[in-house]
């Protein structure tokens, strides 16, 4: 009898804490690199266009990342701040790998979660990723310094953002996999080249643009070289 | 035996289950009514279907309103130049001071039914009402402190802890949950108790002046600040130029130049408490602002179309709507021991 309330307490304690069912994750890994060189921060980088420059600060939105697969599939409307001076690990469930066509993100943060009011986790202002006076995420945060920037201590400071209309600046990444590219793989490494953020469809001069910090023109062309810089790690 | 051990466990564990469940219940904050005043229409949006509004955070969010430890120096609180008796904006000046004597650019807007809004600030650079303070906290001519400071301020006070954990069931003091009752003190703001609701509502009735200066400003004024909230909240410009700090206003918003010098119609509820007036408070009476109305010049670039036509009042006439727009002060409101620290 006391073996059998024992089996009953203990088959409720691990209910309890087994009240969701561990589904099987696969970590993705985001690392950002400059051609090739993996951590790029506090280091002296030159873009194509021959100027010099150090990042000291890059931070950005990654929200509803997920499998694309031939079936739909749901949004996670997870949303997470990948800081490049920390490990970015984010575990992706994964149903079946066969039926799996890529990988697919929203660099930035979607509207409605632009003005819902007070949130926390990634979206917590706290993380200085939001403007207190025009109020919305900055998706992409760049901050660093180069001898040919104009701006005040040869700053360059990117804060990219906008949510509303053609100057929106979020960006739907798209990155195709296949079965072969998953076979044998623990995990899935996503590259950013900070490189491709200069040079991409649109051209990007220190010198002519060191600092952007507010919706509009400037940081809808920013953002269009946004797709460009991504790529999945071929190893 | 074994039935008694058997009996035993079961009780502990419904004990246990017991208590778990009760953690939840035992938070049980009287949720307070926010009832919107007759003859007014339902707020855009209702603020507090995902911020529950309670006493407890109400009471939490005003203690934080008037806490000048949260500015940089200790010296600047929300209430500094949002003040009660000047219907929560900052009385005769035209900008208001921050930390260090510092000025802000632009002047103090009231706050009153700030629920009927959809966007705040004089640009709505605001897109909702619990992000309203993180401005004034953080902006270095305001009350200039980082935000995490703010959060390592309220965490070390006691007495928050206790009003975090009576407002939202324990005693973890977060961002969202400093914005969400400073939200709820806001939020509750409501003027709707003047001369003019009660002539509305049949309690009182408006001498002959008062009538005669309704009939103007409803002729005239109403097309903007629409009754019986005073206002539109749309983005208007009205006529004033450029100033000295190159205030674009709303179009430093949205970066569209159809924007330019377009600033949100303020309520006039209250607004001979609300001295000066404009976005920069460079017009320091009623009298002096019906005249920049009657003398604009209707040619201005960019000038509201309302405000094409000109508008042609005589002395009189103008005497008689000052007249209407005292009857547009609150007593109950600005005296409201409830908003009162």
């Amino acid at each position: 009898m006391i073996k059998f309330s024992f089996l009953l307490f203990s088959i409720a304690i691990a209910n309890g804490c087994m009240g969701q069912k561990k589904q099987a994750t696969t970590p993705i890994i985001f690392e950002t690199v400059c051609k090739g060189d993996i951590s790029i921060l506090n280091k002296n980088l030159v873009n194509d266009f021959g100027e010099n420059y150090t990042i000291t600060k890059l931070k950005y939105y990654v929200s509803n990342v997920k499998f694309e697969t031939r079936e739909k599939r749901k949004t996670t409307g997870d949303v997470n701040l990948i800081d490049a001076a920390k490990k970015n690990i984010i575990s992706l469930p994964v149903t079946n790998k066969k039926n799996i066509t890529g990988i697919s993100f929203l660099l930035g943060v979607d509207s409605i979660l632009n003005c819902s009011g007070a949130q926390s986790g990634a979206l917590d202002p706290l993380n200085d990723m939001f403007w207190t006076w025009n109020n919305g995420y900055i998706f992409f945060k760049l901050e660093g310094n180069s001898k040919v920037s104009k701006a005040d201590l040869h700053r360059i400071e990117h804060h990219i953002g906008g949510f509303k209309g053609s100057n929106k600046t979020m960006r739907k990444i798209y990155l195709p996999i296949n079965e072969a590219l998953l076979k044998g793989k623990k995990n899935l490494v996503i590259q950013l080249d900070i490189n491709k953020y200069w040079n991409g469809i649109n051209k990007l001069k220190l010198a002519e643009q060191p600092v952007i910090a507010t919706p509009g023109i400037l940081a809808k062309n920013v953002a269009d070289n946004f797709d460009a810089m991504f790529s999945i790690k071929n190893n | 035996m074994k039935f008694k051990v058997t009996i035993f466990f079961f009780l502990f564990f419904a004990a246990a289950l017991l208590l778990i469940s009760a953690g939840k219940i035992l938070y049980a904050p009287t949720p307070l009514k926010f009832s919107v005043p007759k003859g007014f229409p339902a707020p855009p949006t209702n603020i507090f279907t995902k911020n529950r509004l309670t006493p407890q955070g109400f009471d939490l969010g005003k203690k934080m309103f008037y806490d000048a430890r949260l500015s940089k120096n200790g010296e600047v609180s929300c209430a500094s130049c949002h003040q009660q008796f000047a219907a929560f904006a900052t009385y005769d000046h035209d900008l208001s001071h921050g930390v260090n004597n510092s000025f802000s650019n632009r002047n103090a807007p009231a706050l009153i039914n700030l629920a009927w809004m959809k966007e705040w600030h004089w640009d709505g650079g605001i897109s909702h009402i619990e992000m309203l303070p993180l401005s004034p906290l953080s902006a270095a001519n305001e009350m200039g402190e980082k935000l995490d400071t703010v959060i390592l301020k309220l965490k070390a006070d006691a007495s928050y802890t206790r009003m975090f954990k009576a407002a939202f069931g324990d005693a973890t003091i977060t961002t969202e949950r400093m914005l969400k009752a400073f939200a709820q003190f806001t939020g509750s703001l409501v003027s709707a108790d003047s001369k003019y609701d009660k002539v509305k509502r049949g309690e009182a009735t408006f001498i002959l002046p008062e009538q005669k200066g309704y009939e103007i400003f409803k002729a005239n004024c109403n097309s903007c600040h629409r009754e019986p909230l005073f206002t539109d909240n749309s983005f208007r410009s009205n006529g004033i130029m450029l100033n000295r700090f190159n205030d674009v206003g709303r179009q430093a918003i949205t970066q569209d130049k159809k924007d330019s010098l377009k600033f949100k119609v303020p309520t006039l509820r209250n607004i001979a408490l609300t001295l000066p007036y404009m976005h920069d408070g460079q017009i320091n009476s009623l009298e002096k602002v019906i005249t920049h109305y009657t003398t604009l010049n209707t040619g201005i670039v960019n000038l509201d179309p309302l405000l094409t036509k000109k508008i042609n009042l005589t002395d009189k006439e103008q005497k008689q709507l000052v007249l209407f727009l005292y009857t547009l002060t609150d007593t109950s409101f600005t005296k409201n021991k409830r908003f009162a620290p």
